[in-house]
């Protein structure tokens, strides 16, 4: 009988076994081109774990959507590691694309998460780490050419500061162009703060952060398809 | 400007307990104080409900006395809380800030300070293992990719507590200092409050 190793795979990270998961993605590579993991493992694995996630399963805990970030991450790496026959690219080409944490706020480990999440879909993250004021944010977003910025952050004093974020895209001329996807723990609490702060959208877990960012690179298209990064 | 801090009271965090009756017993802090589990700080949805029903109910005591909300931005809205008449709190993010003060809370989380009160340090297991799920490895790679120590926040009240520091550090795998703080920043964060909550007279 042929072994579902996209239900060992989920059950490992449901019990926060990075070891195990690691074990589960060796055994199926047996035999397989590992350039396919991404779509057939990882992908429907993590669409399982996402949907347990956004039901709040009781399995699913703090540490299991970390285990969930670092298995992305492991894959990843060996993904990188292992170059495709031909030489071309492993995975899609998409962003770039900016995350960090707002001015303030220190609690990176859902950052890390979406960070893990994006780059196994396929998206080019500049992670600017914790504490970012928002001139570098939007420095950034034109320096990079980064269509979507990712803030996050955990409470609502240090929400707030996605509001100058807001302020900066739009006094640098920038409004729809650079589109602004905010998440972190006060905005599943209080939704209504990704509106009244200025964000464009939000998530409502990690693993739905790729959808997200796929959505809002579009609206920048549809909305001024030239590029942001001035041409040398 | 209210002139009696015993017309205030104030519900607060069990994590100040402590350092509370300390300052209550040295004649420094004179007002009646209520205390919240610590633990509701990890299901802020449950803190908000148990915050709200304490507001309420200390106003059905004594609707005239102002109540000063000891506690950082732990819940959702907490800021609703605080733009109630008769209501203030205390100023800092959380704790940590509270205790040590803004400028040396944001130093230290800079250079990747995790840090423990006195009464977490004693349930640590309680938080890492029975509220965030960490277990074995995953526990010290968890904190290892986020933190660079851990600090023990000495407030001077309670004997430090070297066996469960000790365990915490090898169960977390980082390295635990002892940092002796003052009972001033949170004694003054609190005088704050409750001077501000005499203006809603």
């Amino acid at each position: 009988m042929d072994r579902n190793y996209c239900q060992e795979l989920l059950d490992a990270i449901e019990r926060a076994d990075r070891a195990g998961a690691a074990a589960v993605v060796d055994a199926w590579a047996v035999g397989r081109s590992f350039s396919q993991v991404v779509p057939e493992l990882l992908s429907p694995t993590l669409e399982s774990f996402g949907t347990l996630w956004s039901q709040g399963h009781g399995g699913v805990s703090l540490a299991t959507g970390y285990v969930a970030s670092k298995v992305a991450e492991d894959v990843l790496s060996r993904l990188l590691r292992e170059s495709s026959p031909d030489g071309g690219p492993i995975l899609p080409s998409k962003g770039p694309v900016l995350l960090g944490n707002v001015e303030d706020d220190f609690h990176p480990l859902g950052r890390n998460m979406v960070v893990a999440f994006l780059r196994t879909a396929g998206w080019d993250v500049r992670d600017l780490g914790v504490d970012v004021p928002p001139a570098q944010f939007v420095d950034q977003a034109e320096e990079t050419g980064a269509r979507v910025i990712g803030a996050s952050a955990m409470m609502y004093t240090t929400a707030k500061n996605v509001a100058r974020i807001r302020a900066e895209i739009d006094r640098r001329g920038l409004t729809g162009k650079v589109q602004l996807a905010v998440g972190g723990a006060v905005f599943k609490l209080r939704p209504e703060l990704v509106s009244d702060l200025g964000g464009d959208g939000t998530a409502t877990s990690a693993l739905e952060a790729s959808a997200l960012f796929e959505r809002l690179w579009q609206r920048s298209l549809n909305l001024d398809p030239t590029p942001l990064r001035a041409l040398p | 400007m209210n002139q009696d801090p015993r017309r205030v009271r104030c519900i607060a965090c069990s994590i100040f307990r402590k350092e509370l009756e300390a300052l209550q017993a040295s004649g420094r802090l004179d007002l009646p104080v209520e205390y919240l589990n610590s633990m509701l700080h990890m299901v802020p949805a449950k803190l908000e409900v148990r915050l709200q029903e304490a507001l309420e109910a200390a106003r059905r005591q004594d609707p005239d006395r102002d109540v000063v909300i000891a506690y950082g931005d732990c819940c959702g809205h907490m800021e609703d809380f605080e733009a109630e008449p008769g209501t203030t709190r205390t100023q800092g993010i959380n704790c940590c800030e509270i205790v040590l003060g803004r400028e040396t809370y944001r130093k230290l989380r800079r250079e990747g300070a995790f840090f423990l009160m006195p009464e977490w340090a004693r349930s640590w297991r309680q938080v890492f293992v029975g509220q965030l799920g960490l277990l074995g490895p995953c526990a010290k790679t968890f904190m290892q990719e986020l933190h660079t120590r851990l600090i023990y926040l000495d407030t001077g009240i309670l004997p430090v507590p070297h066996e469960e520091l000790a365990g915490a550090s090898e169960f977390l795998g980082l390295p635990v200092e002892i940092l002796p703080v003052s009972l001033d920043p949170l004694l003054a964060n609190l005088r704050q409050a409750i001077q501000t909550a005499g203006h809603h007279d």
